[in-house]
């Protein structure tokens, strides 16, 4: 079957550079110091930060004198993909999910701040509809920023395929499933860097800068929504921001 | 100055509360907090419940496969529930695999249904001695807050009581099931149990409801099972500071009135058209 029709549309009916609805909430949780819910179409991913603290005691070996560590555990509920998983976490996927989100916010929060600490990044998806690595690191996002972790910038991230030389951003899991190559990237929107990319399938090269530019809209485009997600519901950020105090 | 007070010493930050008859929480003791049940949030699951008690969260989803019976039993579908303690849901556990309190857990609720004979397990025969249904039930918490198990218990049955099995029928030449999406029957649900919790604070003191701060600091809990006939299912004790006979009675009366006050959410989510309702 084709992927978009002859009129333009794709599947669920979006434009080729339509993101799904995103849908964020921050501070849902009350036992965990950062917390954050967001949905994307589908896909609907909760994460839970705790820390900075003490590493606890099956980590001291990871205990970094200059900087903290980053403990990430990706974990999908069984429930949440059309096919009952076995396992919720500690599968291969989830441990290679674990490992990139892990290495994406290493490069993002100022680890040198928090010498001789721990933070613990955990993911917990609850319904699954493509793109999961997008929806975990925007969550993620959000959680570190509620729980007041110190961030060289926002970190954004969009997945996108490409067929009929037109790429599509922010695939959902129908169009994961039709096997074409498939590019996700985590971007700083502000400071205009890469921090991840991966692409999956076999595209010419001359296609990869249309892909990448692709995803770029998309990850300034989620940016778009959870910051200004951020401004409404964070009152006292307005009011101390720095434009504030010179006018 | 009374945040220190909390960390420092919590039995006697707790203690200057009870006094007055009120807790931290602004709670009585005797007050349950604010129950919150939502129906079908997640469509991949053939049932699914979201429940708040208070800042406590726990989902439940239900998923149907179809199996072998057990040779023992060759007539019965299987229901497997499972109780996941996540490291997200508190700073008290740590990523790993389950540990004991998820354990007991999932062994209560496996206990649970087959006491209050939760689902005929018949009728989750398709032909006997070759196919029949099995209903995982996964149950994780998102959030702990004290009272897990109540608000698994109330996520476990609303979660059950919205599935619906399509019809299966087993092709004899090929040995393969076929399904019919089209003909779809609800789940019937025999009992419509609630669990009630309750701590004892220096053995003279029934906190019931408990969060999870009054959990650490209180010596023993108790769980209650009722149905809505005023029928005890399960009475969990798991040691703890000695009781009497009285304060068990108080503790079953009470639980008996909170089993009324779920019964109606049981009662206003089951009509199709809601899906959300509080107490």
């Amino acid at each position: 079957f084709e992927l978009i029709s002859d009129e333009g549309y794709r599947f669920d009916g979006r434009k080729p550079s339509e993101l799904r609805r995103v849908r964020c909430n921050m501070g849902v949780f009350t036992q965990a110091d950062g917390s954050a819910y967001i949905e994307q179409g589908n896909t609907k991913v909760l994460a839970a930060i705790y820390g900075p603290h003490e590493a606890s005691n099956n980590m001291r070996s990871r205990v970094c004198l200059d900087k903290c560590f980053i403990n990430c555990e990706f974990s999908q509920a069984m429930f949440s993909s059309a096919e009952r998983k076995k396992r919720s976490r500690g599968d291969r996927k989830g441990k290679d999910m674990s490992a990139h989100i892990k290495q994406t916010f290493e490069a993002a929060v100022r680890t040198q701040l928090y010498p001789r600490s721990q933070i613990d990044i955990y993911l917990q998806v609850l319904h699954s509809d493509g793109s999961l690595y997008c929806a975990c690191v925007n969550a993620a996002t959000l959680a570190l920023i509620d729980a007041g972790i110190a961030m060289k910038d926002y970190v954004c991230a969009c997945s996108a395929s490409l067929t009929k030389e037109t790429s599509l951003i922010d695939i959902n899991h129908v169009e994961e499933l039709a096997g074409c190559a498939e590019f996700s990237a985590a971007i700083m929107p502000k400071l205009d860097q890469i921090i991840y990319s991966e692409l999956n399938g076999r595209i010419h090269q001359d296609e990869l800068g249309q892909l990448v530019d692709a995803v770029t809209n998309g990850c300034k485009d989620i940016f778009a929504v959870i910051d200004r997600f951020e401004v409404i519901t964070d009152n006292t950020e307005i009011a101390v921001s720095p434009r504030s105090l010179h006018s | 100055m009374e945040d220190i007070f909390k960390h420092i010493q919590p039995v006697e930050y707790y203690k200057s509360f009870l006094k007055e008859n009120i807790r931290p929480d602004t709670r009585t003791l005797q007050q349950i907090r604010k129950t919150t049940l939502n129906v079908g949030p997640i469509t991949t699951a053939d049932g699914s419940a979201l429940v708040k008690i208070g800042n406590t969260m726990v989902m439940c989803g239900v998923k149907a496969e179809l199996t072998q019976p057990t040779a023992e039993e060759p007539k019965k579908g299987i229901i497997v529930p499972n109780l996941d303690l996540p490291a997200l849901c508190s700073s008290k556990f740590k990523p790993g695999p389950p540990n004991t309190q998820a354990q007991v857990g999932t062994k209560f609720l496996d206990n649970l249904i087959k006491i209050a004979n939760l689902v005929n397990s018949e009728d989750l025969c398709i032909v006997p001695d070759k196919l029949v249904w099995v209903l995982y039930c996964d149950v994780t918490c998102l959030n702990y807050d004290g009272c897990v198990i109540d608000a698994a218990v109330v996520a476990l049955v609303a979660a059950l009581r919205s599935v619906s099995l399509p019809s299966v029928t087993l092709n004899e030449e090929t040995d393969t099931p076929v399904t019919n999406i089209n003909e779809k029957t609800p789940l019937t649900i025999n009992c419509l149990p609630v669990a009630s919790s309750f701590s004892f604070f220096e053995s003279e003191h029934i906190i019931t409801d408990p969060t999870l701060s009054e959990e650490d600091i209180t010596s023993g809990c108790l769980t209650v099972v009722s149905d809505e006939h005023e029928n005890l299912l399960l009475v969990d004790r798991p040691g703890g500071v000695s009781i009497t006979e009285d304060q068990l009675e108080i503790c079953i009366q009470r639980s008996f009135k909170r089993t009324k006050e779920v019964h109606k959410l049981y009662k206003a989510v089951h009509k199709p058209s809601e899906s959300n309702d509080q107490t």
